[in-house]
C-alpha cells in the first residue's frame, strides 16, 4: 500500500517535470513558435485583407503624463488612415517599462510600437525591426541616433528631446536684479541666490528624488569630463574598471562644490528629503522660489500654477569659477525616449502600419501638431519647424540652436539613478561626507553590469 | 450593576468611534478631493470643495467606458468566486475527512504555496499561458483566479470543517447518503459563516485586483474596472481629482456589496451557532 | 489486488472532490513556480530569446549581496511589529464589537474600508497625509513630532509603514476574528459566567482557547502579507529615504526589472520563499499543536 502510494507520487512528479520540461523547451525555441503564431495572425488578416480590413496595433507608452495626448494622436491618425487602429497602452506608475515589455514578450503579445528609455534598446536588439531605411533617418537631428545605432543599424525612432538645468522664474530674477545669462561661475550663482533672497523670495529648490539627483544632476559631472562624446564613454568605462580617482577629478569636485553651495540656499534646508515633486512644482509655478533644478517635462505642472505661457527659462549648472570651462555655459540636452518596432510578435502588415504611424508623426501636419503643440515634446527632427509653445522647450531650443549643450547621459546602467541616487540623498541630508559619497559611487560603478 | 454596564458600553462606543474616525479619514479625503481640480488639491487638500460639480465623475464615467468594464468585472468576479467556493469546500472536506498521506501532502503544498510571491511566478505564468494561446480572455483569467484562490479558501475551510463533529456526517451516511450528498446536505450549510467570509474576501480581492488582469487581458474591450481606471489616467500624478472620482465609482459597487452582505453574514453566523 | 482496487476508489473519490481545485492550483501556481526555479539557473534577462545554463552562480550572488541582506533584516523587523500590532488591534476590535455594542454594522464596515482600495492608492493617500497634512498640523499646532515629514527620516518612515500596514490589515483580520468569536458557543460562556468567572477570566480561560484556529489563520495571513508587501512600500516611501525602507519584495523586484538581472531576482525570490515558508510552517505547526491541546 505504502509502496504503491509512493510510486504514484513519484509518477505524478515525473509527469509534472515532463510538462515543465515541455514548457522550458517551448520557451527557448519560442521564436519559431511565435513566428508560427504570428503567421497565423497574418493569414487571418490577409484572408480578408482587402483595403477594408482594419489592422490593429498597439503602442506602449512610458511617458504617462502624455497618455491623453497620445490617445488623441492615435485617433487623429486613424481618421486619416481608417484601415489602421492604434491602441495606446501605458506602463503604470510603479511598473518599469522594461518589466511591462518583458511581460508582453513573455506572453507573446508585444506591442507593435514600444516607447522605451535609451538604455533598454540594446536589450531588445534581436526583437526590434531594423529602421535604417526609413525616410525620417535623413531628417533626424545630429547625434540623435547614436545611442540606438547597433552594428550600423538604427533600431529605434528618437521620440523626445529633453533638457535639464536650473529652471528660473524671470519675474523674480528681474525683481532681484539678476541676469541669468550673466551667470557663468559658481560664485556668480551664489551672488544671484543672495540677491533673490534679499528680494524676499526663496532662492532655490532642490528636488530630493533619486531620479533627479543621480539621473540628471550628478551625470553633469560625467558629461563635462570632455566635449568629446567618445571621451565621456571612455570615462564611464574607466569608472567601471575602477581606474578613476574621483577625489582628484576636477569636474566632479567642481559640481559637488556647487552642490554644497546649493545646499546652503535650499528652501528645504532644514529637512531636505521632505520636499516632494508636487511641492516643488507648486513653489516654482506660484512664484515662491527663484531657481529649481529640473527638466522641461515638468512644464505642464508648472503651468497649472503659473497660468501663463512665459516667464520661465533654463540656466546651466556651473561647475567651476572659471567662466570658460566646458559645461559652464551649456545645459544637458538629449533624446530621452525612443520608439522601437517589434518584428517578433507582429505581422508584416502590423509592422508596416507601425512604420506609417512614425512617419505620420514626423511628416504630417496633424502629427507634428500633436507632438509639438499638444504633448509639448521637443522633436528630434530638423524638418519640423513648429516652434514649441512652452517657455522651457523654447529655452532648450535656443541652447540647441547656439550649440550650448552638453551630453544628456542616457546610457548609464539602468539602475544608476536608484543606487547612486540613494548615496546622493544621503549626501544631500548630510548623512555622509564627500569621501564616503565618492567611495559609494566608485563601488557602484565597479560592480555595475 | 446595570449602570456600570451602561457606562462601560458608552466608553467602548466612544473608543470605537475615535478609532473609526482614524480609519476612514483617508477616504473622506479622497471623496472631498474628487470634486476638486489638481491645483486646488495640491494647494490645500483639507479644504472642502468650492462646488460639488460632478464633472470629474462624468468625465471618469465616459472615459473609463464604465458600463462595459463593470460588466466584465462582474462576470469575472461572480464566476471566480462561485468556483472557488464550490471547489475549495469540497477539497477541504475531503482533505479533513480522509486522512490519506497524499491528502496531507497536498494540504501542505496548498498552505506552502500561499507564500509564493506573485512577482516570482508572474513571468513564467504569462510565458506558459501565452505559448498555449490562453491569454486575453476573461475565462482564462477566471481559471487563474481559481488557481490562485483555492489555496487560501481550502486553508480556511480546513480549519472550520475540523470543528464540525464527524458524528453528524456518520449519521447521514447511515441513513444512506453518499459522500457527495452528505457534503451538500449536511456539511456545506454548516460552513455558511466561512463561505461568507471567503466570498467577501475573494470578491474584494478579485474586484480590486490590478496586476494579474493587466497581464492577462490586453484588449480594451476585455478590461475590468480597475484596469480601465488605471488606464484612463495613465499615471497617478496627472490629474488627482479625476483619478479620485474614478476611484470612488470603482469602489462604490464594492461598498454596496459589503454593506449588503453584512446582514447575510450575521444570519449565517447565527444559524451556524444555533445548531 | 485489493490494494489496487482501494487505490482506484480513493483516486476517483479524490478526483471528484478535489480534482478541479488541485488541477487549477497545480497548473496556475506550481508549474510556473517550478519553471521560475529553472530560470534561476540561467542568465536570462527576462526578455532575450536565448539564455544559457549557468548553474548556481545566481545563488552565489544572492549571498554576496549586502543590499539584499540589509533589506531582509529590515523586512523581519517590519513583519515582527506589523504582525503583532495588527493582530492585537484586530482582536481587540473584534472582541469589543461582539460584546454587544450598538452600531456594530457601522463600525465593522468602517474598520474594513481600507481593504476596499488597492495598495498603490492607499500608499499615495498616506504619503500625502504624512508629508503634507501632518506637517501642516505639526507646524500650526506646535507639535514638534510632526513638524518635519516622517517620510524623510529613516526611523520615522519605518514606523509610518508599520502604521499603514496595521491600518490596512487589521480590518481584514478583524472579520476573521469576529467570525471566530461568533462561533464560540454561547452556552459555554454562559456556563462559565454561572460558575462565577469574571469577564477577563472568561476571556483568558474560555474564549481564547476556542479562538486558536482563528489566531492560526490570522497570524499566518498577516505573516504572509507583510512579508510580501510591495505596493504600499512603493507608493508610500519608494524605499526611501536612501533605500532605508526598501523591503524585500522591492529589492527583488528592482533586481529583476531595474537592474535587469532576472535570474538573480528570481533566485532571491526563491530564497525568500524558503525563509518565509520555514517561518510560517513553524508558526502553523505550533498553533496547530495548541489547537489540539485546547
Amino acid at each position: 500500500m505504502k509502496g504503491f502510494k509512493r510510486l504514484s507520487l513519484i509518477m505524478a512528479f515525473v509527469l509534472m517535470i515532463g510538462v515543465l520540461a515541455g514548457c522550458g523547451s517551448k520557451n527557448t525555441a519560442s521564436t519559431s513558435e511565435q513566428e508560427l503564431a504570428s503567421g497565423n495572425k497574418q493569414s487571418d488578416s490577409s484572408s480578408a485583407s482587402d483595403t477594408n480590413k482594419v489592422i490593429e496595433i498597439t503602442m506602449l507608452n512610458s511617458k504617462g503624463e502624455i497618455q491623453a495626448q497620445l490617445e488623441e494622436a492615435a485617433k487623429a491618425f486613424t481618421e486619416e488612415n481608417p484601415n489602421i487602429k492604434l491602441d495606446i497602452v501605458v506602463a503604470e506608475a510603479g511598473q518599469s517599462p522594461f518589466e511591462k515589455i518583458s511581460v508582453m514578450y513573455a506572453a507573446g503579445n508585444a506591442p507593435a510600437l514600444a516607447m522605451l528609455d535609451p538604455v533598454d534598446i540594446p536589450n531588445l536588439a534581436d526583437k526590434f525591426l531594423d529602421l535604417s531605411n526609413e525616410k525620417w533617418i535623413a531628417d533626424a537631428a545630429n547625434n540623435s541616433l547614436d545611442n540606438v545605432t547597433l552594428d550600423g543599424k538604427v533600431m529605434a525612432f528618437p521620440f523626445a528631446v529633453e533638457g535639464a538645468g536650473f529652471i528660473y522664474n524671470k519675474a523674480i530674477l528681474d525683481q532681484a536684479g539678476v541676469d541669468p545669462t550673466a551667470i557663468k561661475t559658481t560664485k556668480d550663482l551664489e551672488d544671484a541666490f543672495n540677491k533673490v533672497k534679499a528680494a524676499g523670495f526663496e532662492a532655490l529648490a532642490i528636488s530630493p528624488m533619486d531620479w533627479s539627483l543621480a539621473g540628471h544632476f550628478l551625470p553633469i559631472s560625467y558629461a563635462t569630463q570632455s566635449s568629446n562624446f567618445a571621451d565621456v564613454n571612455k570615462f564611464l568605462n574607466n569608472l567601471k574598471a575602477g581606474s578613476v580617482d574621483l577625489k582628484a577629478n576636477k569636474p566632479f569636485n567642481g559640481l559637488m562644490d556647487t552642490f554644497d553651495m546649493m545646499k546652503q540656499y535650499n528652501m528645504y534646508k532644514n529637512d531636505p528629503l521632505a520636499a516632494t515633486y508636487e511641492s516643488n512644482q507648486q513653489a516654482m509655478g506660484s512664484g515662491e522660489v527663484g531657481f529649481w533644478f529640473m527638466g522641461n517635462w515638468t512644464w505642464p505642472q508648472i503651468y497649472e500654477f503659473a497660468q501663463v505661457n512665459e516667464g520661465f527659462g533654463f540656466m546651466p549648472v556651473p561647475i567651476s569659477n572659471n567662466p570658460d570651462d566646458y559645461g559652464n555655459t551649456g545645459i544637458p540636452v538629449g533624446v530621452t525616449k525612443y520608439i522601437g518596432i517589434d518584428k517578433v510578435n507582429n505581422s508584416e502588415e502590423q509592422q508596416a502600419a507601425a512604420k506609417q504611424f512614425l512617419e505620420w508623426l514626423v511628416y504630417s501636419e496633424k502629427g507634428q501638431d500633436m507632438i509639438v503643440n499638444k504633448a509639448n515634446i521637443i522633436p528630434a527632427f530638423n524638418n519640423i519647424t513648429l516652434e514649441p509653445q512652452d517657455p522651457l522647450a523654447k529655452s532648450i531650443k535656443e541652447y540647441m540652436a547656439s550649440g550650448k549643450t552638453i551630453q544628456f547621459m542616457t546610457t548609464m546602467p539602468a539602475d544608476h539613478w536608484a543606487e547612486v541616487g540613494a548615496s546622493m540623498q544621503k549626501y544631500l541630508s548630510d548623512m555622509i561626507d564627500r569621501n564616503t559619497l565618492i567611495e559609494e559611487i566608485e563601488t557602484y560603478w565597479k560592480n555595475a553590469k | 450593576m446595570k449602570n456600570k454596564k451602561l457606562i462601560l458600553n458608552i466608553i467602548k462606543t466612544l473608543a470605537l468611534s475615535i478609532v473609526l474616525i482614524l480609519y476612514i479619514i483617508p477616504f473622506v479625503l479622497v471623496l472631498i478631493n474628487s470634486f476638486k481640480t489638481r491645483v486646488q488639491i495640491v494647494s490645500n487638500p483639507l479644504k472642502l470643495p468650492e462646488s460639488y460639480s460632478l464633472s470629474n465623475y462624468l468625465e471618469a464615467f465616459t472615459k473609463m467606458n464604465y458600463s462595459h468594464a463593470f460588466v466584465n468585472s462582474l462576470i469575472i468576479t461572480v464566476f471566480s468566486v462561485i468556483f472557488i467556493v464550490v471547489f475549495s469546500s469540497m477539497t477541504a472536506h475531503l482533505l479533513v475527512r480522509k486522512k490519506w498521506v497524499f491528502n496531507k501532502i497536498i494540504f501542505f503544498v496548498f498552505v506552502l504555496s500561499m507564500i509564493i510571491p506573485f512577482q516570482g511566478i508572474m513571468i513564467p505564468l504569462v510565458s506558459i499561458y501565452g505559448s498555449i494561446g490562453m491569454l486575453n480572455s476573461k475565462w482564462s483569467l477566471i481559471y487563474m483566479y481559481i488557481g490562485f484562490g483555492v489555496s487560501l479558501a481550502v486553508f480556511m475551510y480546513h480549519g472550520f470543517i475540523k470543528s464540525i463533529p464527524v458524528e453528524l456526517e456518520e449519521a447521514a451516511m447511515i441513513d444512506g447518503c453518499g459522500l457527495m450528498q452528505t457534503f451538500w446536505k449536511i456539511v456545506f450549510p454548516l460552513l455558511m459563516p466561512t463561505t461568507m467570509t471567503i466570498m467577501i474576501l475573494d470578491v474584494l480581492w478579485i474586484w480590486n485586483d490590478f496586476l494579474l488582469p493587466s497581464l492577462i487581458l490586453i484588449e480594451p474591450t476585455q478590461r475590468t474596472l480597475p484596469l480601465s481606471t488605471y488606464y484612463f489616467y495613465g499615471t497617478y500624478t496627472v490629474n488627482y481629482g479625476l483619478a479620485m472620482a474614478g476611484l470612488i465609482i470603482t469602489i462604490l459597487p464594492v461598498i454596496l456589496f459589503y454593506l449588503f452582505t453584512q446582514k447575510h453574514i450575521i444570519n449565517g453566523v447565527l444559524q451556524g451557532s444555533i445548531k | 489486488m485489493n490494494r489496487e482496487k482501494s487505490f482506484i476508489k480513493k483516486l476517483s473519490t479524490y478526483l471528484v472532490f478535489a480534482g478541479p481545485a488541485t488541477f487549477a492550483f497545480i497548473t496556475v501556481i506550481i508549474l510556473p513556480f517550478l519553471f521560475g526555479i529553472y530560470l534561476t539557473f540561467t542568465d536570462w534577462n527576462g526578455i532575450s530569446s536565448t539564455h544559457s545554463f549557468i548553474g548556481f552562480k545566481n545563488y552565489l550572488s544572492v549571498f554576496q549581496d549586502k543590499t539584499f541582506f540589509n533589506s531582509f533584516l529590515l523586512t523581519i523587523k517590519y513583519v515582527f511589529f506589523t504582525v503583532i500590532l495588527t493582530n492585537i488591534v484586530a482582536f481587540l476590535l473584534a472582541f469589543i464589537l461582539t460584546s454587544g455594542v450598538k452600531g456594530q454594522n457601522l463600525f465593522r464596515s468602517g474598520f474594513f474600508t481600507p481593504n476596499l482600495i488597492g495598495g498603490v492608492l492607499l500608499g499615495y493617500i498616506w504619503q500625502f497625509i504624512f508629508s503634507n497634512v501632518l506637517v501642516y498640523i505639526g507646524n500650526n499646532f506646535n507639535l514638534p513630532i510632526f513638524s518635519s515629514s516622517w517620510l524623510s527620516n529613516p526611523d520615522k518612515a519605518f514606523w509610518a509603514m508599520v502604521i499603514v500596514g496595521v491600518w490596512q490589515y487589521s480590518g481584514y483580520m478583524m472579520i476573521i476574528y469576529i467570525s471566530g468569536l461568533m462561533n464560540v458557543p454561547k452556552d459555554i460562556i454562559e456556563a462559565a459566567s454561572i460558575d462565577g468567572a469574571g469577564g477577563f477570566r472568561r476571556l483568558i480561560n474560555v474564549t481564547l482557547p476556542m479562538m486558536v484556529p482563528s489566531f492560526t489563520v490570522c497570524i499566518f495571513l498577516s505573516l504572509q502579507r507583510t512579508f510580501m508587501v510591495y505596493d504600499v512600500n512603493l507608493a508610500l516611501t519608494k524605499g526611501g529615504p536612501f533605500k532605508s525602507t526598501e523591503l524585500i519584495s522591492m529589492t527583488v523586484y528592482n533586481k529583476a526589472f531595474l537592474s535587469q538581472d532576472y535570474g538573480v531576482g528570481q533566485a532571491q525570490a526563491f530564497f525568500l520563499f524558503l525563509i518565509v515558508a520555514t517561518i510560517t510552517l513553524v508558526q502553523v505547526y505550533f498553533s496547530k499543536k495548541m489547537e489540539v491541546e485546547a
